[in-house]
């Protein structure tokens, strides 16, 4: 087992998850409730990374990102490195994982009735109260949901971190890079072993998802009742 | 000015004109039928709906929630609307207490809210969440909920010898329309007992014309998004102000016909027949000065206020004024002690009268389906309105 890896794939989701969770918040509560037209194009935005190849994305990235370009030259003087760094895999990372975050969280606010809305104004809660005491709470299986999902998916990005943060370890090398080279040396005892840590980190999420998912039925079907 | 007044016009995105008031204590019902704009109305007044070119105000006792001359538009917040909405809207993730201690201002502690949920039978229910409510029980927690919004402050009115007043008001949106028909007997029971303890103006929305009749001081006819008329159930039921509201509060027996002046503050009614017959009988009615000779009308037979008397024998004696037909009896439906009897005059072979005569009065005709009878026809039975013009 390779620890080191282990640690960076665990780091990395859970950064990623902090970092997502505010503005995969804000987003998804924006495109459930607005009656703006253009949202159709900023949900097709969102779900790009789910269709593109990892390796599109990353090669954007060093594009933007790399001593080529005169951005990059400008971050690089001012001493801010992100190609083959964690820092620009995180930022790569929680890129690829918006649909994943933003995906569950609409659908749990959307389904909110926009009754209970107008029933905490008539009863004197602000727009910010509404949000906090009544959607929140109605929404937070979709919350959950997100956080697993990106985890979930964190944890087995492989086309993205190997563009973008190469194979440093203790930095960049996560789980599923550190399987594709012990399978590339031969070392096939030690890939069934993060094979299988994966397998298990996977399905445990997955079944989280599914779990709120069912709750969340439960606190619709309540509403509609 | 205490009460509620409502003063609304607007063209898009629905046509509306609306104008009504609704006093202190006072329970009026918009009646229409659905899509006709009266759940949009009761959601003007609680500042859920306003329609970007609306124009007119919306007062309550004197303080401006709308009024779009001075630039006055109230937030839903500010409103003090307590709103029980159609299916709820209760906030399914809080118990009872919860969704009533939220919507209640300071001043109001638990115990108050405790009290109040008890006032309405849910004492023992508090603690429970809405999905483990019976309907009606949701129904009392809703209306409690709507309750808090509208009523003086517990503590204020322990503290201070005059309870502040709230100037607020009680919008009930189709509230008894998703329980069962012994629990809205029930809940009729209990808004009744309400409004003897709550004096503020209490606006409900309802499709159901028994409904309306039943529960409310006054009826306010709507219909595409128009306020027709306002009155007493019983008078605008009586004296329906044109067809559409006739049409509207289901009323029997409404024809076409042409009124004429006589003399002496008599005038006749003259129903005729649909072609290819074409006949036609004069009915006598009071002239009130008030439609022109020849003007085309629309009227209704106030079925309550005719006579039925058996065809055979002796012709009786007519009051004056009284119109005599002869009709025969096409059809009896008994339901339990009335019995729903379609007639057919005698020389109008096309049209149909529909009268409720109770089981005992049929008896005493010796008369049944394929039978013939004659209708003692006073003035007072007949109601004449100018055809409404678009």
């Amino acid at each position: 087992m390779d620890w080191s890896a282990l640690h960076v794939s665990l780091t990395l989701a859970a950064l990623t998850t902090l970092a997502l969770l505010p503005v995969g918040l804000a987003l998804a509560r924006w495109l459930a409730v607005t009656a703006w037209a253009g949202r159709p194009v900023v949900e097709a935005l969102l779900l790009l990374p789910l269709l593109l190849p990892p390796t599109v994305i990353g090669f954007y990235f060093l594009v933007a990102f790399g001593q080529g370009s005169a951005w990059g030259a400008w971050l690089a003087a001012s001493g801010v490195r992100l190609v083959f760094t964690l820092e620009g895999l995180l930022l790569v990372s929680v890129l690829v994982n918006l649909p994943f975050m933003v995906q569950p969280i609409q659908r749990a606010f959307a389904a909110v009735p926009h009754s209970l809305r107008e029933a905490a104004w008539v009863s004197g809660l602000s727009s910010w109260q509404t949000f906090w005491r009544i959607e929140l709470p109605l929404a937070w299986p979709g919350l959950l949901a997100g956080m697993a999902l990106t985890v979930a998916h964190t944890l087995g990005e492989f086309g993205v971190v190997l563009m973008v943060g190469g194979n440093i370890e203790g930095e960049t090398r996560t789980l599923s890079v550190s399987l594709y080279d012990k399978v590339q040396g031969m070392d096939l005892q030690s890939a069934h072993v993060m094979a299988l840590a994966l397998v298990g980190i996977s399905l445990l999420a997955l079944s989280l998802v599914l779990a709120f998912d069912r709750v969340g039925q439960r606190g619709r079907a309540l509403q509609e009742r | 000015m205490p009460g509620l007044q409502v003063q609304l016009r607007s063209a898009s995105p629905i046509r509306l004109e609306a104008e009504f008031d609704c006093g202190a204590g006072e329970l009026v019902a918009l009646v229409g039928p659905s899509g006709s704009g009266k759940t949009s109305m009761l959601r003007a007044i609680a500042g859920l709906w306003t329609p970007a070119d609306v124009q007119g105000r919306i007062q309550v006792d004197g303080q401006s929630w709308l009024d779009t001359a001075a630039g006055v538009h109230l937030s839903p917040q500010a409103r003090r609307a307590g709103l029980v909405f159609q299916h709820y809207a209760l906030f399914p993730h809080m118990t009872a207490h919860a969704n009533v201690a939220l919507a209640a201002g300071p001043g109001w502690t638990g115990e108050d809210v405790q009290a109040l949920l008890q006032r309405l039978g849910l004492a023992g229910l508090s603690q429970r969440r809405p999905m483990q409510l019976s309907g009606g029980q949701q129904q009392r927690v809703a209306l409690a909920r709507a309750l808090v919004r509208v009523m003086p402050r517990p503590s204020s009115a322990s503290r201070a010898a005059v309870p502040e007043p709230v100037p607020g008001v009680l919008l009930l949106d189709e509230p008894f329309s998703a329980v069962d028909a012994p629990t809205r007997q029930t809940l009729y029971r209990e808004l009744a007992g309400l409004r003897q303890k709550v004096s503020v103006p209490m606006v409900l929305v309802t499709h159901d014309l028994a409904e309306a009749r039943r529960l409310a001081d006054r009826v306010v006819i709507v219909d595409a998004g128009q306020t027709l008329q306002t009155g007493e159930p019983a008078r605008v039921f009586a004296s329906p102000r044109n067809a559409r509201v006739a049409e509207l509060v289901g009323i029997q027996n409404h024809f076409e016909g042409c009124f004429f002046k006589d003399q002496d503050g008599w005038g006749r009614l003259r129903w005729t027949d649909a072609p290819p017959s074409g006949a036609g009988v004069d009915l006598a009615v009071f002239d009130k000065n008030k439609i022109d000779d020849g003007t085309p009308v629309t009227w209704v037979l106030n079925g309550e206020q005719v006579d039925v008397v058996a065809d055979a024998g002796a012709p009786g004696v007519a009051e004056p004024g009284q119109t005599r037909l002869r009709c025969q009896l096409l059809e009896v439906l008994s339901l339990a002690e009335i019995s729903l009897c379609t007639l057919r005059p005698q020389d109008l072979p096309s049209q149909t009268i529909t009268l409720n005569l109770t089981s005992r009065q049929l008896r005493r005709l010796e008369v049944g389906a394929g039978g013939w009878v004659q209708l003692l026809i006073a003035p007072q039975a007949l109601h004449i309105m100018p055809v409404r013009t678009k």
